[in-house]
């Protein structure tokens, strides 16, 4: 479980952060929506303890990521915009570094990595360095190093962009069965299919706050409008940066 | 050191080795820099051990064959010399020596016989030509004239009032200070060098490719990843001072130190200790290029400012092997390192006290540097470039 309580954080001129809360809970995929520059990819970085909050926490499994950064950031994968993949590696290396990195044995690691390459069928590019991968094998990659230590929580920044057709459809796949799984799932995103497709709850933000909480259906029901796009543009009062 | 450490020292060499560039910095100068100095050795032992021949033009020297005959028994020669074959292409330098018609009657009647030398003194080339001829006409002259006093039954010794004995104290090894300074400094310097382009990648680098966030948002902490980056940046200094002395171990066995008066003998022991008093220094190198690394935005920004930071451990290396200030050298980092171990080279006694010290600084300033990294990893301007 996610906890983010009144987080505030200001950079620069600009107020990212404004008293910011909400949880995602385990078994759920929360989904964070909101227009560019609404502070989504700030609120994960602070989910992170990358950015330190002016003010309030956040807590993963209870841990305060402030207090016990490593303890806290065991419970978490990530997986990043952009992805910082090592382009020297192989994929394989890739993904059993990060998992030592998460503190499995080099041999649990090892055993982690092959299930995690067979799972997200990436056994094709393994063994080759990761330098001129296509989009979509690199989402794979990043993806599999989130996911193969199996953290209580993943949370994914934009998980979908530039992505093809059947690449989104192996994420929602993994996603769905992640959740299934009982692992808790936040994303960020400003697609709307996305989310009206994936997820149980949607936290809508715009300018650093939370503005409305719901399932896609309960936010339609709510602004009384049909798709969740309108309810959406209802609910942040302008359609300016959203991609439909 | 915890198993995490490990891991990201594994990655960080598989990583490095993998990197052309990387690899490329350290063996160019391992190979390039002894074989330069090679180059300069032979050029310079050309320059001292071997004065030319001086090929000049004389005027009249029918006039005075005992004078001829003296100068190109000293090497300086009128036109053509005998030995060289023919067509083969003289330098004369253009320098005259004219003498006077009446040269022969004035040195037989003992009085002076006159002799011009004609040469454009401002010409720098002919400087030390100008002067061995001159030289060479003194003392030619001294020596009639004492001809001329013992030929009279006076002892030429009236003529020296004061004889000037000179006793040169310096042992043909301590001549080679400078040279052996310059040898040395190429040599250690290979850890500044070798390490360079990994320290950048890692850090500069790897903050660019986006990389870094990512690690940072693993239960590691800071410090390990910083001394994971330091030791992968310390051994590919190391392998690179490595490389080098190896280099310079069979290229300078064909350098004819005989004719220097000293050598520069690379052997196993030297190559031993240059490696233990090579290692604080390749740690401190390893600081600070990741330091300046991490403060830069980007790669090119990084390369840009570790060029200019290079310079001080330059200087520092310059200052101890030209002798410069070297009563607070001797304690800084490399310049206490290199004086001590050109003690060595000359086989006196290791300075151990002044290189303790000098090392114990050298890690000291490492570790703050270290310190300073690991809290800018938690600086958000710092991982995120705001």
């Amino acid at each position: 479980m996610i906890q983010v309580s009144n987080l505030s954080k200001r950079i620069g001129d600009v107020q990212a952060l404004n008293d910011l809360s909400f949880s995602a809970l385990d078994g759920q995929i929360t989904g964070l929506l909101g227009p560019n520059g609404a502070g989504k990819t700030t609120c994960l970085r602070t989910v992170f303890g990358l950015l330190k909050p002016d003010n309030g926490f956040a807590e993963i499994d209870g841990i305060n990521i402030a207090k016990s950064p490593v303890a806290a950031k065991q419970q978490l994968g990530l997986f990043p915009d952009p992805f910082g993949l090592y382009e020297r590696l192989t994929p394989r290396e890739y993904i059993s570094y990060f998992a030592e990195l998460n503190g499995l044995s080099r041999s649990d690691a090892k055993h982690a990595t092959s299930s995690v390459i067979e799972k997200l069928h990436l056994a094709d590019i393994a063994d080759r360095q990761c330098k001129g991968f296509s989009q979509g094998q690199r989402m794979k990659t990043a993806l599999a190093q989130a996911i193969v230590h199996q953290p209580t929580n993943i949370v994914l920044d934009e998980p979908t962009r530039g992505l093809d057709v059947m690449s989104t459809r192996v994420l929602r796949d993994i996603l769905r069965d992640l959740k299934n799984q009982g692992h808790c799932v936040l994303f960020s995103s400003h697609v709307m299919q996305e989310v009206a497709a994936l997820c149980d709850q949607v936290i809508v933000m715009a300018e650093g706050r939370v503005v409305a909480v719901g399932s896609p259906d309960g936010l339609c029901q709510q602004t009384g409008k049909a798709s969740l796009e309108d309810a959406f543009i209802q609910l942040i009062g302008t359609d300016e940066g959203i991609a439909a | 050191m915890s198993n995490k450490t490990i891991t990201m020292i594994r990655k960080e060499l598989i990583d490095a080795a993998r990197d052309k560039r990387s690899v490329m910095a350290g063996l160019y100068y391992a190979v390039g820099a002894p074989l330069l100095m090679c180059g300069m050795f032979f050029m310079l032992i050309g320059q001292l051990t071997s004065p030319e021949d001086l090929n000049i033009n004389i005027n009249n020297p029918q006039g005075a064959p005992d004078l001829v005959k003296y100068l190109s028994s000293k090497g300086i020669t009128h036109g053509k010399n005998e030995d060289q074959v023919e067509g083969e292409k003289v330098d004369t330098k253009d320098i005259l020596l004219i003498i006077s018609d009446d040269y022969a009657s004035n040195m037989a009647k003992g009085i002076s016989a006159e002799v011009t030398l004609v040469a454009d003194a401002s010409n720098e080339k002919l400087q030390k030509s100008i002067r061995r001829l001159e030289k060479r006409l003194q003392q030619y002259s001294a020596e009639m004239g004492s001809l001329r006093l013992i030929a009279r039954g006076i002892d030429p010794r009236v003529m020296q009032p004061i004889k000037l004995n000179v006793e040169d104290q310096a042992t043909p090894d301590s001549k080679a200070g400078m040279i052996l300074g310059i040898a040395t400094m190429t040599m250690i310097y290979a850890v500044f060098i070798s390490g360079m382009n990994l320290a950048i990648d890692t850090s500069a680098g790897e903050r660019e490719r986006n990389s870094l966030a990512l690690l940072l948002s693993h239960p590691v902490s800071t410090s390990q990843i910083v001394i994971s980056k330091i030791v992968a940046v310390t051994l590919f200094g190391m392998i690179g001072l490595l490389l080098t002395l190896i280099v310079s171990k069979f290229a300078y066995s064909f350098v004819p130190w005989q004719e220097l008066g000293f050598s520069v003998s690379v052997n196993s022991r030297f190559i031993g200790m240059m490696m233990l008093i090579g290692l604080p220094v390749a740690i401190m190198a390893a600081c600070l290029q990741l330091f300046v690394s991490f403060l830069a935005k980007s790669f090119k920004e990084a390369q840009s400012y570790l060029t200019i930071v290079l310079m001080l451990p330059m200087m520092l290396a310059m200052a101890a092997s030209y002798d410069i200030a070297p009563e607070t050298l001797q304690w800084l980092p490399v310049s206490g390192q290199l004086q001590a171990l050109i003690e060595f080279i000359k086989g006196r006694e290791l300075p151990g006290m002044q290189l303790a010290i000098s090392s114990l600084i050298t890690l000291a300033i490492s570790a703050a540097l270290a310190f300073g990294m690991q809290k800018s990893l938690k600086s958000e301007k710092i991982v995120f470039g705001l």
